[in-house]
């Protein structure tokens, strides 16, 4: 039996007034919250300070303490230096894929599997991700996240989005992959389709803001406002460019409450076992990787190749081809290998900002993938329409300022 | 228990969780499978359907975690799945899940599902919540007017799972001329409920 959609709400209606009592409800401290945090002029304040809050915990614990308080003088200090003593032959092949360059002092500058591979992953990345997916799971389960989305509404809207998309953008800062899943929440094509590129251009994941904070911890902010800028220029672009529609959503804003201790540690369990199991070896691999396509004269090739777009337009050093390569299995890796390469502020600032909208790394590329073949080779398309132009923009402020 | 239905296939039930979005339809699956679907507090974590086991009076149930949806003419993508995962498995057995706080808000898909014809149980989730806003659902009285088992849970702290589980076996497939009737009152209210006796205390 069918009825119609009056019918059934007519139902609904008999159903709760024979089953349902409304007490006297006081209003408790969780509601005074949960109102202040969405009326704009006491939001946009808590909403600034909850990220700021999120930010200094994050660069301060896993940076500053866990980072190069400990893992860098664990590798640099011992690691290093034990590999280097006890791994036979210096010259052979197998010593520049496992331990890598010989006269190296710290794990970023040998570049071997076992040196710059556990050292990004286990020392850096690690730790930032974890203390990241810690913070995470906190704004998601406290309900602070739907409030978030109805305060960004009217700015997102104007990007050909509307506020909910600050769900898959901040699920993209801890990792890419499930943040493209996450875009199934946005209504339209057009919505998802913007959200998706966006995600891939312009958000870094957790892992590579991690090795960002740890290899240039100065230039995170500018690189950061790049990104910024080139989300919001691009996104207006989109939305101006691409059919469809943008509608406006309505947001179910649940009641604060505390976050369940056993489901924030399981949580943070899965995402940080997820990370071991799946991240760590493509880092392995990736340097792995980058070392045979070296060895094979691969790298210097393509280099050489590329010369002119790189120096000329983007006004980088071709060596940056390399990290460009590695930055396709691993973001994080790519940075680390940058790291390495002796440039200006301005160079580094550029390649970082290259690095991280080029081109998503291959997990980012398989979800997208299972999403839709048509929607990623027009992501892919865009991609590389604006990593040529943002490329040409900010060498082209750079040399205005002066600095390139 | 002792007994499954005895239509039942040799590999098991499937059961669908559908219901609103943030209604704690994960929090309900873990509980019941011990499996690791994410579980946050926002409307749409869950995007994609996640599937699990738990085994019930000798009887193996697979169990889907379906992205949640307001109704049944989709709105988005996640909601789309919830839609599609209905439609492809015709014998399932629906676990509907309502938030306790917004019952109004559940039972218009409620009554969508019921309209298909397929077995139904309902669990009022999020108890704690609604008991701290004062808000009281009449558990039986729900049970009597819907005609499929009602069943009172609170998944973050575990509460009226196991009977959840234990009635699954009892699902019905709801009658919606009689839910009107007994709503205007027309018809003794235990009069339609076959299979259970309509005890409403089962």
């Amino acid at each position: 039996m069918v009825i119609s959609s009056d019918a059934r709400w007519e139902m609904v209606d008999a159903i709760t007034r024979q089953t349902v009592t409304y007490g006297t409800y006081k209003q408790t401290l969780g509601d005074v919250l949960g109102d202040l945090t969405v009326k704009p002029l006491t939001g946009i304040p808590v909403a600034v300070a909850a990220l700021y809050a999120f930010w200094s915990i994050f660069t301060s614990f896993a940076g500053t303490l866990v980072t190069d308080g400990f893992m860098v003088k664990l590798f640099d200090g011992y690691w290093l230096p034990w590999l280097q003593s006890v791994w036979p032959d210096p010259t052979s092949w197998h010593y520049f894929i496992f331990v890598g360059n010989p006269a190296a002092d710290t794990c970023f500058e040998a570049f071997g599997m076992l040196t710059s591979g556990l050292f990004v992953s286990i020392g850096v990345v690690l730790p930032a991700v974890f203390v990241f997916y810690l913070m995470m799971t906190i704004l998601e389960d406290s309900g602070y996240l739907p409030r978030l989305a109805v305060l960004m509404d009217s700015v997102l809207h104007r990007i050909g989005l509307h506020g909910y998309a600050i769900v898959p953008a901040i699920l993209g800062l801890g990792c890419n992959v499930p943040a493209v899943t996450a875009t199934r929440i946005l209504e339209t094509k057009k919505q998802r389709f913007i959200m998706m590129t966006l995600l891939a251009l312009f958000i870094p994941c957790g892992a590579q803001l991690g090795i960002m904070m740890s290899v240039l911890p100065d230039l995170v902010g500018v690189v950061m406002l790049c990104l910024v800028v080139g989300f919001v220029i691009f996104g207006f672009v989109l939305n101006k460019v691409i059919p469809g529609e943008n509608p406006e959503i309505l947001v179910d804003v649940p009641p604060y409450h505390w976050p369940v201790k056993e489901y924030v540690a399981k949580k943070l369990w899965n995402r940080t076992k997820g990370f071991l199991k799946e991240a760590v070896p493509f880092v392995l691999f990736g340097v792995l990787v980058v070392n045979l396509l070296y060895l094979g004269g691969v790298i210097q090739g393509l280099a050489d190749l590329l010369e002119p777009v790189f120096v000329t337009w983007f006004g980088v050093p071709k060596e940056t081809v390399g990290p460009l390569i590695a930055a396709f299995l691993r973001k994080d890796l790519a940075i680390a290998q940058l790291s390495t390469i002796p440039m200006t502020t301005y160079q580094t600032v550029a390649s970082v900002v290259l690095v991280t909208i080029y081109f998503p790394c291959v997990a980012t590329f398989v979800v997208m993938l299972r999403e839709g073949w048509k929607q990623l080779i027009a992501a892919i398309a865009v991609l590389f329409v604006v990593v040529f132009i943002y490329g040409g923009i900010i060498h082209a402020v750079g040399i205005l300022l002066g600095v390139a | 228990m002792t007994e499954g239905r005895a239509d039942l296939p040799e590999g098991g039930t499937t059961v669908l969780m559908l219901g609103n979005p943030n209604v704690g339809k994960s929090a309900l699956f873990n509980r019941m499978t011990g499996a690791n679907a994410v579980v946050s507090n926002y409307p749409g974590t869950t995007v994609d359907f996640t599937r699990g086991t738990f085994i019930e009076g000798g009887h193996t149930y697979t169990i889907v975690d379906v992205p949640g949806t307001y109704s049944l003419e989709p709105r988005d993508a996640a909601e789309e799945v919830a839609v599609r995962m209905l439609r492809d498995c015709p014998d399932a057995t629906v676990m509907i899940v309502l938030d306790a706080t917004k019952i109004d808000r559940g039972l218009y898909i409620t009554l969508e599902v019921m309209e298909r014809g397929m077995p139904c149980i309902v669990a009022v989730n999020m108890m704690d919540a609604a008991h701290e806003k004062k808000i009281t659902v009449d558990i039986a009285a729900l049970q009597r007017l819907l005609g499929v088992p009602v069943v009172s849970t609170t998944a973050t702290s575990g509460e009226g799972v196991r009977t959840l589980a234990e009635q699954i076996r009892k699902a019905q497939v709801a009658n919606l001329g009689g839910i009107a009737k007994r709503l205007r009152g027309e018809e003794p209210r235990t009069e339609s409920l076959r299979a259970c006796g309509g005890c409403g205390g089962c």
